[in-house]
């Protein structure tokens, strides 16, 4: 009985301490100003397009955590993503076939485009940021060749229905799926034999492959579920835009580098592998997204936007580290 | 009494407040929104500014998206939406991608043109107010064929891919120079270059290699316009003829020294001030005319066309006169050709 006592105040000091609790707190204290000092922010459109915006953001970080997960990148998710998008737009469009049939053909040609950068990284034992940044290329280049940067527009009517569908007046569906994929990929990592290989192999591929885990194929696997997850993005973004565009992510899909590398690292996964956290990921995601939503309440100048961002980001790290900080010398003084 | 008169004052002053409050978000608030920063939507900025006093609007504001990104674009406009503005003019970050966005802010009770890039149909936008892409650089083609005697060779140098305009102009070009039934040849095209790095790159590199092999050069976009304009210039040599688009000072001024031939001026300004217009007045009651007399391009069947001239060394001096002419005239006629209004 004493020691449960004596464990409980511990925990609460361990939790208080995480990356999550002070994202949470970063995200509350942040919501509430955005709240009190402009008068759009908390209205239903806005928190509901804000909410769209943070689900695909937060899927696109996915995307890239369960590849720095190895010790490696992806910076081809913005490519697949496109890929996958305009694959499930020609899909549809030109054969008219079911939802049924082309969200997983959309979702096996990301993990195929993924397998392809496994292999690649695999086989020639280059650094995934080579093989990614020129796969990124390749994968562009053939999809812009292959459709002439036309867009689909033709696509089931129950797609667009579903981004523009509202919970409550203000919550996205798009947010409950990004979570529900955060689940599973939570579950994968502590539940599962295959996830503990991932994290396995990331901390330390010799040793993995010493106690008998194929890290090679173990590889492939990441970056196959890499490009499912940024096929997952690609089918969000096309919920919310109504359409496959080529120009979804950008040139060479990279406008979604910088939400694709923000939400884990601020989430806390390692950069070197080894570690991941799905809730922090999701929660870096939200952050930023409520941040450039704020600021884009408050009027910033526009060209000023990628400076406060900065400044706030920096900001709300170091505030983190003052509460981990005090948190530690309260817990250390009891 | 004392105490009932100051309820009474307190109400009244609420009232006011209220109707004040209800007149205020009555008015007209115009975002006038590009795809991103670019040299060309500069003067929607002045257009705003001028539309705002000369129409009592009440805002008519330029908001630029940091970057080029469909996506930071439609969190723009989905923000300034919730921050009160009530009418936007939008050059759509993409002609497809952009129109749920747009039907979202129509379904709020902003009404929306497309302006200087047309949005594909259907879409909710009332119409598209711009420039006809593929017949300017038509134009612009014939104007370099005459330049080079009617013969030669000709190098393209244009935007980005994934904008379908980028395909037009190329098409535009293409025709021009087949109607020469093989005088003129288009030999190479550049595209992907509406940028500072990949336009010096691409046309430097080019030009240094293949400078011999062509005898005119066609631009259908800002930036490679200016960055071969230089490139001409540094050359030295005026055996190559060059026709550009818009107004860049280096463009003008190559224009004025003989390296650039002419330029086809658009019209960004009269696309703010009279798309600012159209908004208020359609706001207060207007509709648009189902049979007003709109041009149909590759986008839409609803297209108005913002007007585009050719302005060579003699013209360049005045092609702020040139575009406000251009201006009135469209202006003039507007509501009456396109409005119905009580």
């Amino acid at each position: 009985m004493t020691a449960s006592i004596q464990r409980a105040p511990a925990a609460l000091v361990r939790s208080a301490l995480s990356n999550e609790f002070g994202l949470v707190a970063l995200i509350a204290v942040f919501a509430a100003w955005f709240a009190l000092a402009t008068p759009g922010f908390a209205s239903p459109f806005n928190l509901f397009t804000l909410g769209r915006i943070a689900a695909i953001d937060v899927m696109i970080g996915f995307s890239m955590m369960v590849v720095i997960v190895t010790g490696g990148l992806n910076l081809s998710v913005g490519a697949i993503g496109a890929c996958s998008a305009m694959f499930f737009g020609w899909l549809s469009q030109r054969f008219g076939l079911p939802l049924v049939f082309t969200i997983p053909a959309a979702l096996a040609m990301g993990a195929a485009l993924g397998a392809v950068n496994g292999q690649l990284i695999v086989r020639s034992g280059l650094h995934s940021f080579i093989i990614t940044l020129a796969t990124m290329s390749v994968f562009f280049g053939v999809m812009v060749f292959v459709t002439r940067a036309e867009a689909f527009r033709a696509l089931p009517p129950a797609i667009l229905a579903f981004g523009r569908l509202r919970y409550f007046g203000y919550v996205s569906p798009l947010l409950l799926v990004s979570a529900g994929v955060g689940l599973a990929l939570a579950a994968l990592y502590r539940l599962t034999p295959l996830g503990r290989e991932m994290l396995a192999a990331g901390a330390n591929a010799a040793a993995a492959e010493l106690s008998g885990v194929r890290v090679g194929r173990v590889f492939v696997r990441c970056h196959m579920l890499s490009g499912a997850l940024a096929g997952v993005a690609a089918l969000m973004a096309i919920a919310r835009t109504g359409a496959a565009i080529p120009s979804m992510a950008g040139d060479l899909g990279q406008d979604w580098l910088l939400p694709a590398f923000l939400g884990p690292v601020l989430g806390g996964t390692l950069l070197s592998g080894g570690r991941v956290s799905v809730l922090g990921a999701f929660l870096g995601s939200a952050l930023v997204s409520e941040l450039t939503n704020g600021l884009l309440q408050f009027r910033v100048g526009e060209f000023w936007l990628q400076t406060y961002l900065g400044l706030m980001l920096l900001a709300a790290v170091l505030l983190d580290l003052m509460r981990r900080k005090l948190v530690a010398r309260f817990g250390a003084s009891r | 009494m004392l105490r009932t008169s100051k309820y009474l004052l307190a109400v009244a002053a609420i009232a006011l407040a209220a109707g004040v409050s209800a007149r205020a978000s009555d008015a007209t608030r115009v975002a006038l929104v590009p795809g991103g920063p670019h040299p060309y939507f500069s003067a929607w900025e002045k257009a705003g500014e001028d539309a705002k006093k000369d129409f009592n609007l009440g805002a008519a504001d330029y908001r630029v998206p940091q970057k080029w990104e469909l996506n930071l674009q439609n969190s723009l406009l989905e923000s300034l939406l919730s921050q009160g503005y009530n009418a936007f003019l939008v050059f759509p970050g993409d002609p497809v991608g952009s129109n749920s966005t747009v039907q979202e802010l129509t379904e709020n009770g902003a009404p929306v043109i497309a302006t200087a890039g047309c949005l594909k149909e259907p879409t909710t936008a009332l119409f598209c107010f711009g420039t006809d892409t593929g017949n300017s650089a038509y134009l612009g083609t014939k104007e370099l064929i005459k330049a080079m005697g009617g013969k030669g060779r000709i190098a393209h140098f244009t935007g980005f891919l994934v904008d379908p305009n980028t395909q037009l102009r190329i098409d535009a070009v293409e025709k021009a120079a087949k109607e020469t039934n093989g005088a003129v040849s288009v030999t190479q095209v550049i595209a992907d270059i509406d940028a500072p790095g990949p336009a010096e790159e691409k046309i430097n590199a080019y030009l240094a290699a293949h400078a011999s092999d062509v005898d005119g050069i066609v631009t259908t976009a800002w930036v490679p316009a200016v960055v071969a304009a230089n490139a001409l210039r540094r050359i030295g040599d005026k055996r190559i003829k060059m026709v550009g688009i818009d107004h860049d000072e280096v463009v003008l001024k190559a224009i004025k020294d003989g390296f650039v031939n002419g330029t086809m001026l658009q019209n960004p300004y009269g696309q703010g001030y009279i798309g600012s217009y159209a908004l208020n007045r359609i706001r207060n009651g207007c509709k648009v005319k189902k049979d007003a007399p709109f041009k149909t391009i590759a986008l839409t069947n609803r297209f108005i066309d913002s007007g585009t001239v050719y302005a060579d060394a003699s013209a360049v001096d005045n092609y702020v006169a040139s575009m406000q002419s251009i201006t009135k005239q469209i202006f003039a006629g507007f509501e009456n050709t396109y409005l119905d209004c009580p």
